[in-house]
């Protein structure tokens, strides 16, 4: 069929009565970097979201509010990104494809596609971010991770996501990937965050893996087995242990499930350890 | 069918295009002739232009979306008669052989001096790290950059 036309959406309303109108032939269009590479024969009409004002990165209280179509490379240079848990959220991006693809491909672009091989996804779920959008009749909000159990891709056919909200942490993150090389997808990623008590002892701990070859999702049994211990390189060892016997795994074309166990387990507790330094502030 | 205004080259530009149609296809179709189709998926960077002064993908990047906007390809910085600095570095230390992730290198090291003036060779590396060159093992290219920095700071820049 091959596209017919193409709209620049002016804000939310219009975006969304477009795509209404489209009736499953139109598609939302931010970065392209996904959308151009695999579009679906039977879209005729695109509608460019980038123009809808919805871009921007603030503060808000101790967490940080991301407008969908903000690109990641704004994200990883904003100075609210880098003020953000230490920089976290900005140090991620930096992991995500090159320069120029992240010049282009955004923060709701990557949440929508959401290869189960991406970072971000891990990032977020590990974070707890809570994606908000908005359909014809109302707007919605769910954890990233909540989103991602539900039929998302049937959601987003006739919704807009417009922001993405972090909430705000007492204690440190740290992202671990391994790639083939800088530039490549995640062979395995994850994402852990740590916070201490009064007494030191570990308060919450947040552990997400990714591209197992599945989507992000929480090891909730790890961070159990986490809280109330007091951090120590045997305790990352040992959570290392309960993530290779916890973990679900896959084989696919880029690597085995048994060197994805072995690898989960080795950077979970590199993470940890990091996270842990990041919250006593000796990294 | 759709007219778009943009500026190609620091030239004003009034095109039609067809709404589904690829920037590279369309700057291909103006003449730019540096810009190199190696995958169309975002992988090797042959088709790198700076829009609005950033590195993107033309490959991935519909005409449509540069409505308004400048673009730059290696056209605009410099010509055989009238080579950009980087060009004459490139040039100067072997960096170029088939010469087809050229045009893209150089635009990322454009950009890449236009924000750090002075990088070190791990800096070079990392900005070029999604441009491929199958020819020259990336050694003379991180020369290359390096050298025309030099320049730069000494003041041979345009
Ligand atoms: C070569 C390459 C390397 C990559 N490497 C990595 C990597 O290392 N790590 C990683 O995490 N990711 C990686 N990615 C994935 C990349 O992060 C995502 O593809 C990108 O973020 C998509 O964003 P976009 O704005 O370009 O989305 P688009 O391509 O514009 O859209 C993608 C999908 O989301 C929908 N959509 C977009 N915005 C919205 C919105 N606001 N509301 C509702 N629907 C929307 C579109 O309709 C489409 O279905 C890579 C991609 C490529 C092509
Ligand atoms: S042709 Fe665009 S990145 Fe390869
Ligand atoms: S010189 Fe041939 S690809 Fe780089």
């Amino acid at each position: 069929m091959g596209i017919k036309r193409f709209h620049y959406a002016r804000d939310v309303e219009e975006a969304l009565s477009l795509l209404a109108a489209y009736e499953g032939r139109g598609a939302l269009l931010a970065g392209g970097v996904d959308l151009a590479r695999g579009l679906a024969p039977e879209v005729e009409g695109l509608i460019d979201v980038t123009t809808a004002g919805l871009a921007g990165i603030s503060a808000d209280g101790g967490g940080l509010r991301v407008g969908a179509t903000t690109t990641l490379e704004a994200i990883r240079r904003s100075q609210e990104a880098q003020g953000y848990l230490g920089g976290f959220l900005a140090k991620v991006m930096g992991h995500v494809a090159t320069l120029p693809l992240r010049n282009m491909a955004t923060l709701g672009g990557a949440v929508v596609s959401a290869h189960p091989w991406a970072d971000i996804p891990t990032a977020l779920v590990a974070l707890g971010a809570e994606a908000v959008w908005q359909n014809e009749e109302l707007t919605e909000k769910a954890s990233v991770e909540e989103l991602y159990r539900r039929p998302f891709r049937a959601i987003f056919r006739r919704a807009l996501l417009t922001e993405v909200r972090f909430p705000a942490w007492d204690g440190a993150f740290a992202f671990e990937k391994v790639a083939r090389n800088a530039g490549d997808i995640a062979l395995i990623n994850c994402a852990c965050g740590l916070g201490l008590d009064g007494e030191g002892k570990i308060a919450w701990a947040r552990v997400a893996i990714g591209a197992t070859p599945h989507r992000a999702k929480r090891l909730t049994a790890v961070e159990d087995f986490l809280t109330d211990e007091a951090p120590s390189e045997e305790l990352w060892a040992e959570a290392a242990h309960k993530m290779k016997t916890e973990v679900e795994v896959g084989d696919d074309m880029r690597a085995s499930a048994e060197w994805r166990r072995s690898a989960a387990a080795a950077i979970v507790r590199r993470a940890l350890d990091r996270a842990a330094k990041g919250v006593t502030g000796d990294a | 069918m759709l007219k778009i205004y943009f500026e190609l080259n620091g030239e004003p530009m009034y095109v039609e295009i067809k709404p589904g149609e690829m920037l590279l296809d369309l700057l291909r179709r103006l003449g730019m002739k540096s810009v190199k189709e190696g995958c169309r998926t975002g992988e090797c960077g042959a088709c790198t232009v700076l829009l609005d002064g950033k590195p993107v993908r033309s490959c991935l990047t519909f005409a449509a979306k540069i409505k308004g906007h400048r673009v730059t390809t290696l056209e605009g910085l410099g010509s055989p008669a009238n080579p950009h600095p980087l060009q004459e570095a490139f040039l100067e230390t072997g960096a170029v052989q088939c010469g087809f992730c050229t045009p893209g290198m150089i635009l990322v090291a454009y950009d890449l001096l236009s924000r750090n003036p002075d990088p070190t060779p791990e800096e070079v590396r990392e900005a070029i790290t999604g441009n491929l060159c199958r020819c020259t093992g990336y050694v003379k290219i991180v020369e290359a950059v390096l050298l025309a920095a030099k320049r730069r700071r000494e003041g041979v820049w345009r």
